[in-house]
């Protein structure tokens, strides 16, 4: 296969941009990615456009995306398609990207993610998500991606012994480091006094679905963001000389039960497991090579129990890993550097995206102050989408 | 002919799907067994519809949650929602209606209104402390 870099990165912040257009929001993290990659008045060498997105059709009424938005950014005739899977879409038109090109098709993609949920009630865009889930014996109960969040987080309790004050520790790591991202939704630090220590703490961070709180859970984001590949060997590279390229070295997806009662062992996320196996051993790397991660916090119990199906750490022992500072931007493996979707949002089809994104600036050394981690070499992503049922990971590397 | 009636709620049952080649349960109906491959045909037309097999009763609860935000059509304050597994093994997820719950307590499962849609009620697992 071709090695595929990974040649400009583009974001628009995370947040409230209901007084948008999706696809101007789209084509803005676009031409900023055209603009890293220095290419935006040589936009045309561009061979195909993947976008991702999990609700236009829904909550924004609008169809046909993908070529909306290359018109937008007059990119005409680039092949243009939309890509689907749920939460996990952004990661999974990268790796569309990656096999198109891998595959000898094109020489250059750009992928695109974007969601605007914003423009609808809480209310609506909670039950467009639960759309996700089994019509019959999941939907029509009610039941939401936070209700399976609170249910998995309470096994993980009773099981590992986990508290809620363990939990908060996970969400006030993830907004330090949020706060210094300037594309963060929530660029907020929290202290466990305010969140778990002091008696008013239930005021502010009250139960969402127990046992997860407010701050156990990602904020509705709006915001896009881009990535632009090539293929290491094609001629077209000699466009890309502005930054420094990174390099997919190792991407891989797997998939669950749809109904999450029907697993097993239903403190186990095969599909994390499965993926991070593919991505590792494409990339001929093991967990120990990892200098940091983003993982897909919607709920923080996420990020601890995909930090050990990854690999990271045994069954458990995220629980100690944040209580003794491992994952902090200053600890032996980082995670969620950018802030997380806990604390730099989460627009469902841009948050794939936007991880690897995050894994490129930090493997060029472009972070911000006080959260770029020392030289690191390889970094990986989680894209986790439904509730585990279809998840993509990520390998970036320097070489 | 085709039969309009299946698209109508008849009784108020949650019901798993028996494999009529190896007899293995389901909750809720795939396509294709598991087990021996056999595959089902939703409109009995080319293979026979699988057996429904009406399920509930006795179970334990194995996790569960209360909450609070809830999406559009739910106008009250919380829902309890569990996940239970049943003697027969199979497991559902479902409303939990038991006031105080606590992982591994004995629930019953019987059927019940879940959700109307378009003026017909919708039948689903409501979990609640046996009688």
């Amino acid at each position: 296969m071709r090695k595929v870099a990974i040649v400009g990165i583009g974001h628009t912040v995370f947040g409230n941009l209901s007084d948008f257009d999706l696809v101007d929001i789209m084509g803005f993290a676009s031409a900023n990615a055209l603009e890293d990659a220095g290419i935006l008045k040589d936009r045309k060498i561009i061979d195909q456009v993947f976008v991702a997105n999990m609700g236009g059709g829904i909550i924004n009424h609008q169809t046909g995306i993908a070529s909306a938005l290359v018109s937008r950014i007059d990119l005409e005739p680039a092949m243009a398609e939309l890509v689907e899977n749920g939460p996990a879409s952004g990661a999974s038109a990268v790796k569309l990207g990656y096999m198109a090109i891998a595959s000898g098709m094109v020489d250059v993609v750009m992928v695109t993610g974007g969601e605007l949920m914003r423009t609808v009630t809480g209310w609506k865009g909670t039950d467009f998500v639960a759309t996700l889930q089994h019509p019959e014996a999941e939907y029509n109960y009610g039941l939401t991606l936070p209700a399976f969040g609170g249910m998995f987080t309470r096994m993980y309790m009773e099981k590992y012994g986990l508290t809620e004050r363990e939990l908060a520790m996970v969400a006030v790591k993830d907004h330090e480091n949020g706060a210094k991202n300037p594309f963060a939704h929530v660029q907020i630090p929290c202290t466990l006094e305010a969140i778990h220590d002091s008696e008013n703490a239930h005021v502010i961070n009250n139960y969402i679905a127990e046992p997860l709180r407010l701050y156990g859970m990602c904020p509705v984001s709006d915001g896009a963001a881009t990535l632009i590949l090539c293929a290491a060997d094609s001629p077209k590279m000699k466009y890309f000389g502005r930054k420094e390229p990174i390099y997919i070295s190792g991407i891989g997806a797997a998939t669950d039960t749809h109904c999450v009662h029907n697993r097993k062992e239903p403190l186990i996320l095969n599909a994390v497991r499965i993926s991070a196996e593919r991505a590792f051993s494409m990339a001929g790397l093991t967990p120990s090579d990892i200098s940091f991660a983003e993982l897909h916090d919607a709920f923080v119990i996420l990020e601890l129990a995909i930090s050990e199906d990854v690999g990271f750490f045994e069954r458990g022992g995220a629980r100690a890993a944040i209580i003794n500072g491992t994952t902090r931007i200053d600890g032996s493996l980082p995670i969620n550097t950018s802030g997380g979707l806990k604390s730099k949002g989460h627009p469902l089809g841009a948050t794939g995206v936007s991880q690897i994104f995050e894994l490129v600036k930090q493997l060029r050394g472009e972070a911000e102050k006080g959260r770029q981690v020392k030289n690191p070499k390889h970094g990986m992503a989680v894209n986790f989408g439904g509730f585990g049922n279809n998840v993509v990971s990520t390998i970036c590397s320097k070489e | 002919m085709i039969d309009f009636s299946m698209y109508e709620q008849k009784e108020p049952e949650v019901n798993a799907y028996k494999c009529p080649e190896c007899g293995t349960l389901y909750y809720p109906a795939p396509m294709i067994c598991h087990n021996c491959d056999a595959r089902r045909d939703p409109s009995g037309v080319i293979f026979p519809e699988w057996e429904k097999v009406p399920f509930g009763g006795k179970c334990k609860l194995l996790t569960w949650t209360r909450v609070y935000a809830l999406p559009e059509g739910y106008d009250i304050k919380y829902l309890l929602f569990g996940i239970v597994q049943f003697e027969n093994g199979l497991r559902a997820s479902g409303r939990l209606l038991a006031d105080d719950p606590e992982t591994g307590m004995e629930l019953f499962g019987r059927a019940g209104v879940i959700k109307e849609k378009d003026g017909k009620d919708i039948y689903g697992f409501m979990f609640d402390m046996p009688e």
